[in-house]
């Protein structure tokens, strides 16, 4: 089987069939939006063309600013949260503990429930009059910290982002994990040879060794966030008064609900533009080719 | 080995190619008009086993059309409508929604009107009813049942408690009952509003009827008029001041309207407001059907409307297709003529669905429905979000979230209402 040198037409007409699908199902909509994002269309009757008013309008609303800085909440809790968190838990777990796997197991387990579970269980825990959070506050004693968590404009975005770190630490972990299976035991028993400590060993030898799985993970992470959709959606529908709406709920409302399929389609141009740049922005950042 | 490679290539392109081409079938059976019923009646509940019912009678008494019925849940299928009316991908029938619900179908000429066969309802449906399904000259579809947004449905046994024999008539009294439940511990008034439309489809619709009277709605659209009217400024303000004075569940915005249902049938609040949808289940869970009483909502001093009217609009009705062929329109219109009959109707009583035509009603019909009906005889009053348009409709809804949290007043969502308005008139 050297089909490697033998001909690349080979190469070609077996990726063939995963890029056709690929092409018609991800490339061509999002070209597709492109043109769209140039219409004014209701869904129902004809489109008209209207150049970039669209984006003038979007530009100029306030609620869709306010759902982009949200958004940054989600990005930066992600990656500040998330990221730091999974790749403290995955150098615990990878030292030789008693119950690695069990701990394994339920720090994945958030990532293998359905987001819509994973909703409904956080909105009951935060619920004011008869939620978890609120009785445990009232329990010890702290009762004056008991919030309307999900309904007070003040605390809506820091309970979702709560509820957003918990549930991807567990993939995070996994990921580090197996890159730090990874490291080579040769190396760090040099280490050890040399009397480096414990600490120097993780910051100088084990943590630049998995560097690149780290960028990889920020980057997965940026992406994951400024998708985030069906969390809040079942959380909070972007409420109470707009005040936890994310970009792709507000898409998703301007589209579907009031009908704006151009508009929409502006909503998801800008998305797609918003993250490329950010990702770029963060593999200039630790300088390494990625994408 | 190569040949082996190539076969292989073949297999998955043909599976690529059969997943494509899932062509548009409509006449499977020889002879048989077979057509695709849309509807959201995935609930199990009695009228959805009414509907489906009729129609495999239909489908048993006719050999040569054959309905076929596919469900999707409710919160889900205005969406899915709209997402396949823009791939041009509607289903033979449809289940819609009247007023500026099925306005961008109809403009963009998706519904067939049912002008020839509209006739075959005269003296069993009102005029009236009809107008609701009807743009301009022409009908779009047949309604089944009549949804009043308005009721307060009442816990006799924890009002009375609070020092009142009978339902309060005016406002003045019913923020009298508020306090004195307030001062009780119990919760006054359960309400869901995660979904933001409640506090509007069900509160304002009635509240603000009774401040302006029917017209005011109808005057404004047609620039007749402003939301900056001074009796619709009052009416938002009734919101603010309910939240105000604790007639609501502290988490009214962070639960859905089944769960706020669901702690009224529990009996921890003494009041639900909510429409002719929540008859059903609150009569099938409640433990003591006697204890639930139910109300119109009371008159507003200084009001300008008529304080018996309560705010209601047709549903259930089932729209056509209109790039059906000829022979396909014949068998839909005699679908539709089977279906709307008198025996839907009584099933549907039995199933505790208001209906728009006149049924008889024997004793074993529950009390609280035949209240709930009787209100519907003094006339019917505009429903909001089946009148407003779908960009006023989020505006007012997530206001009318924003004034309960404080975040806006009554004057401020007058003035973006009617600054929308103006926008959307241009």
């Amino acid at each position: 089987m050297q089909l490697t040198h033998k001909s690349k037409a080979a190469i070609m007409i077996g990726l063939l069939p995963a890029f056709l699908i690929y092409a018609v199902f991800a490339i061509y909509p999002i070209l597709q939006s492109f043109y769209y994002s140039l219409m004014e269309w209701d869904g129902f009757t004809d489109m008209t063309f209207v150049g970039l008013d669209n984006f003038r309008n979007l530009f100029e609303d306030p609620l869709f600013w306010n759902s982009v800085k949200n958004n940054i909440y989600v990005v930066l809790a992600s990656v500040l949260g998330q990221i730091p968190l999974a790749l403290f838990f995955a150098l615990l777990l990878n030292r030789k503990i008693k119950g690695l796997k069990f701990f394994r197991t339920v720090g994945f387990l958030p990532v293998v429930l359905s987001t819509v579970v994973i909703s409904l269980t956080w909105s009951l825990i935060y619920n004011s009059q008869n939620g978890m959070l609120n009785e445990i506050l009232r329990n010890i004693g702290l009762g004056v910290m008991a919030q309307n968590w999900l309904g007070d404009t003040k605390w809506v975005m820091a309970a979702v982002l709560v509820t957003v770190i918990w549930q991807f630490i567990g993939l995070y972990l996994i990921i580090f994990l197996a890159a730090l299976q990874n490291v080579p035991t040769e190396v760090l028993e040099a280490a050890k040879m040399d009397g480096a400590s414990e600490w120097t060993t993780t910051f100088k030898i084990t943590i630049p060794m998995i560097w690149h799985t780290i960028i990889v993970a920020v980057i997965l992470c940026i992406s994951g966030s400024l998708k985030t959709f069906d969390l809040i959606y079942v959380m909070t529908n972007g409420g109470p008064a707009h005040s936890s709406d994310v970009m792709a709920l507000y898409m998703f409302n301007e589209t579907f609900n009031k009908l704006q399929y151009g508009y929409g389609s502006a909503v998801s141009v800008f998305i797609f533009f918003f993250s490329l740049i950010l990702i770029f922005i963060v593999t200039k950042l630790f300088g390494r080719k990625l994408i | 080995m190569r040949a082996l490679k190539f076969l292989f290539l073949g297999v998955v392109v043909a599976f690529v190619l059969a997943a494509c081409a899932d062509s548009e079938e409509t006449q499977s059976k020889e002879g048989v008009i077979e057509l695709t019923l849309w509807n959201d009646w995935t609930e199990d509940r009695p009228e959805n086993t009414v509907y489906k019912d009729i129609i495999e009678k239909f489908n048993a008494e006719h050999d040569d059309i054959e309905i076929i019925s596919e469900s999707t849940p409710h919160d889900d299928y205005e969406i899915k409508l709209r997402t396949q009316a823009a791939g041009n991908q509607l289903p033979d029938l449809m289940r819609v929604w009247p007023g500026t619900r099925i306005e961008p179908f109809v403009e963009g000429d998706a519904l067939l009107p049912l002008n020839p066969i509209i006739d075959h309802w005269e003296g069993t449906i009102p005029e009236e009813i009809l107008q609701d399904y009807a743009l301009g000259e022409n009908y779009y579809a047949i309604p089944s049942n009549v949804s009043e947004t308005s009721l307060i449905f009442y816990n006799k046994q924890l009002v009375s408690e609070a020092g009142f024999e009978e339902f309060p008539a005016t406002y003045k009294e019913l923020k009298e009952l508020v306090d004195s439940l307030n001062s009780d511990n119990v919760t006054p008034i359960s309400v869901g509003n995660k979904a933001i439309w409640p506090l509007q489809s069900v509160f304002i619709s009635g509240i603000a009827d009774r401040y302006t009277g029917s017209d005011f709605l109808h005057n404004v659209l047609n620039e007749d008029g402003t939301f900056e009217n001074e009796q619709f400024i009052n009416a938002l303000t009734v919101i603010d001041d309910l939240t105000k004075s604790g007639a609501f569940n502290e988490d009214m915005n962070t639960i859905d309207e089944a769960q706020s249902r669901n702690e009224f049938i529990k009996g921890s609040t003494a009041m639900h407001f909510a429409g002719s949808w929540a008859i059903g289940p609150i009569m099938d869970s409640v433990d003591d059907l006697e204890n639930i009483g139910v109300a119109p909502f009371p008159s507003f001093e200084g009001g300008e409307g008529d304080a018996s009217k309560i705010s209601g609009v047709a549903g259930g009705g089932i729209a056509v297709n209109s790039q059906l062929s000829e022979e396909e329109q014949e068998a839909a219109f005699e679908f539709l003529k089977f279906y709307y009959s008198e025996e839907l109707f009584q099933e549907l009583v039995k199933a505790n669905i208001i209906v728009p035509a006149d049924v008889e009603m024997d004793d074993s019909i529950p009390e609280v429905f035949k209240e709930a009906n009787s209100l519907a005889q003094n006339g019917l009053s505009p429903v909001y979000d089946a009148t407003l348009s779908p960009e006023l409709t989020d505006i007012i809804n997530n206001g009318l979230q924003s004034i309960t949290i404080g975040d806006t007043t009554p004057e401020e969502l007058a003035a973006e209402m009617q600054a929308e308005l103006e926008k959307a008139n241009e």
